[in-house]
């Protein structure tokens, strides 16, 4: 019996009940289903950044944004079907956050956080004061995907191509975290120096890693575009990145599973508090500082010790939580580089 | 005229941004840390002042007290409640934590005093009638906010060149372990410097809440701002961060005077970017040497 309770199971019953939500849903909990798997790719694109490859990075809703806005302008601007706009809004995503993977080259830590929160905010910028282009504040409708040649409303028919690409992700995650790539992460994380001396070449796989976080996140804008049918700027905002670092730390970092997991409730959290801006800052605030004082391995790291069958590829050790700022290691003991008296 | 009605308007937010760049930068030094929520400090402790002083009506010295009370007591619970413990863990967690308890503090500011959008005015000391300073026209809390900060920047300089915990906090930064060797509490220095961070904030907040307004996302757009001044300084250089701050209030005039409004904005964005990427030392900062 115990046996069945693995994570494979859990993904596994997950996705088929996701699967058969359109047939018993109303309208509104098949948008919940849609944001749940939306937000399942989003949580998991951050969680191989951070818990994989161990770069606390804030742009991850900036590249939502950047995927969303490139799927919808491609469509209103240049006409391109959706199926076609999709896969080049995921290209121009990950293009951008590849970008990215240089100023990681040189920052890491604290740096590189604040580089990428400069990033998140200008891409905001830009989405609210670059008119010509992308309408500004008021952000754009996006006309409904059409899936008549499947005979599909568009809200069924955006649902099925979801849950299609959150399996094909989860799985392809799964298999490239249990592979080479997963490793050399894993690796670079733990320490830069001692992964280059084993053969991992920092470039490609800080540029993979950041690819790969874009490519995720630029899919989801995508979808989340398709779900809406309508973009704006002020969904990218800095509360957008605490929901997705909040899925990432309540479900467990370093783990595939718990991005599933803190995506799925976290997401039902945030429709339950839809009514009130404050509450969902506060609730989530507070979510987030709980986990990281108190349970920095996420619930999969109670699963884990609960559950002797719950096996993932390349999980954090059992205390978790392991991003070592690379150049200061511990805080109380290497303080700040040393800085003379002034003023 | 225009450009020295920019020079005006730019050294005044400059001087803003360089108070709460110090703040930022007296943490860093001391304890590693940038504190993602020092610019919610600055926040509550300008709607705490308002609290008191316009919906309860005592005298402005009052609320001036109060908010840096609150601005103290606030950085040091900070540090004690939330971020203590996870120092032995990794930076990561403990800006993780930060950014989490500026989101509470934010929502906190927009259940008490209103939703979003809601720019609430904070009655200035003097009159805000311009008045004229030689060719230039300014508003009286622009030569009152400018006058404190030097004020307090030169009370800071005396501080840690005069008084014991001063000293404590100067030697706390330059060798933890040196420190700690001496008999110097660390532990208290960390706390007393995220303490003081926080009554500059709040101090900061009292003077500068008649012309920057107070709603409750000020306080990340200052954050923001503040650390464009303090990574230009150099991070760990206090005389930087003031420097950075003037310097960055002005490009932002600048532009918005020359370029378009709509610069103003991004160019504190801009200024982290381009200063993280290619001068990450700043201007004054210490190069820090990479071991292996």
């Amino acid at each position: 019996m115990s046996r069945l309770l693995g994570c494979r199971s859990l993904l596994g019953a997950l996705f088929i009940c996701l699967l058969f939500l359109p047939f018993g849903a109303n309208p509104y909990w098949l948008f919940v289903g849609n944001l749940i798997l939306i937000y399942i790719v989003l949580a998991l694109g951050l969680n191989i950044l951070i818990g994989f490859a161990g770069h606390l990075a804030f742009a991850n809703a900036a590249m939502f944004g950047i995927g969303a806005y490139a799927v919808g302008l491609l469509q209103v601007r240049l006409s391109f079907p959706y199926w076609l706009a999709l896969p080049s809004g995921g290209l121009i995503a990950m293009l951008l956050g590849t970008t990215m993977a240089f100023p990681a080259l040189r920052l890491s830590g604290i740096y590189l956080a604040m580089a990428t929160l400069g990033f998140a905010q200008f891409t905001q910028w830009v989405f609210l004061n670059w008119e010509t282009v992308t309408y500004g504040a008021g952000g754009f409708r996006v006309p409904a995907v059409d899936f008549s040649p499947l005979a599909l409303p568009p809200k069924i028919g955006i649902y099925y191509l979801s849950w299609l690409i959150a399996v094909s992700l989860v799985a392809f995650a799964w298999n490239a975290m249990s592979s080479r790539i997963g490793r050399a992460f894993v690796a670079m994380r733990d320490g830069e120096i001692a992964a280059e001396s084993l053969g991992v070449t920092l470039l490609h796989y800080k540029a993979l890693a950041f690819a790969m976080s874009g490519v995720y996140a630029g899919i989801a804008g995508g979808l989340f575009a398709g779900l809406l049918d309508y973009v704006a700027p002020e969904t990218f905002d800095l509360f957008q990145m605490i929901t997705h670092k909040a899925m990432v730390m309540v479900g467990g970092i370093g783990s595939i599973t718990g991005s599933v997991i803190g995506a799925t409730l976290l997401v039902l959290l945030l429709e339950a508090l839809r009514a009130f801006k404050s509450t969902q800052e506060i609730a989530f605030g507070t979510i987030l500082l709980v986990f990281v004082v108190f349970c920095p391995g996420g619930l999969v790291s109670i699963c884990r010790r609960y559950l002797p069958h719950w096996q993932e590829p390349l999980h954090v050790a059992q205390h978790a939580a392991i991003l070592p700022d690379t150049d200061s290691g511990d805080v109380s003991d290497s303080p700040p580089p040393p800085a003379r008296a002034e003023l | 005229m225009l450009l020295t009605y920019a020079l005006a308007t730019g050294l005044t937010s400059g001087a803003l941004y360089a108070l709460i760049a110090v703040g930022l930068v007296m943490v860093y030094k001391s304890t590693g840390i940038i504190n993602m929520a020092h610019g919610e400090l600055f926040m509550i402790s300008g709607f705490i002042a308002y609290a008191v002083h316009v919906q309860l009506g005592l005298p402005y010295v009052s609320a001036f007290i109060a908010a840096v009370v609150c601005g103290f007591g606030l950085g040091m619970l900070i540090y004690r409640g939330a971020l203590k413990p996870l120092m032995r863990s990794s930076l990561a967690n403990v800006l993780v934590a930060a950014v989490a308890i500026s989101f509470i503090l934010k929502g906190l500011a927009r259940a008490i005093w209103g939703g979003q959008g809601d720019y609430i005015p904070f009655p200035p000391i003097l009159s805000p009638m311009p008045i004229m300073l030689g060719p230039v026209m300014v508003i009286p809390q622009q030569i009152i906010a400018v006058g404190v900060s030097v004020a307090l920047m030169l009370a800071l300089a005396l501080f840690f060149k005069a008084t014991r915990i001063g000293k404590w906090m100067q030697a706390t930064a330059d060798n933890v372990k040196a420190a700690r060797l001496v008999g110097i509490r660390v532990e208290q220095v960390y706390v007393l410097s995220f303490g003081i961070g926080g009554a500059i904030a709040a101090v900061a907040s009292v003077i500068m809440a008649p012309i920057t307004l107070l709603y409750p996302d000020i306080g990340f757009n200052l954050f923001l701002k503040a650390f464009a001044a303090a990574v230009l300084g150099g991070l760990n250089s206090i005389l930087g961060a003031v420097l950075g701050g003037v310097i960055v209030g002005l490009i932002e005039q600048l532009a918005a005077t020359y370029l378009h409004s709509k610069f103003q904005e991004v160019s504190s964005f801009i200024v982290i970017m381009f200063a993280l990427i290619f001068m990450p030392n700043g201007l004054l900062g210490q190069r820090n040497i990479r071991k292996v």
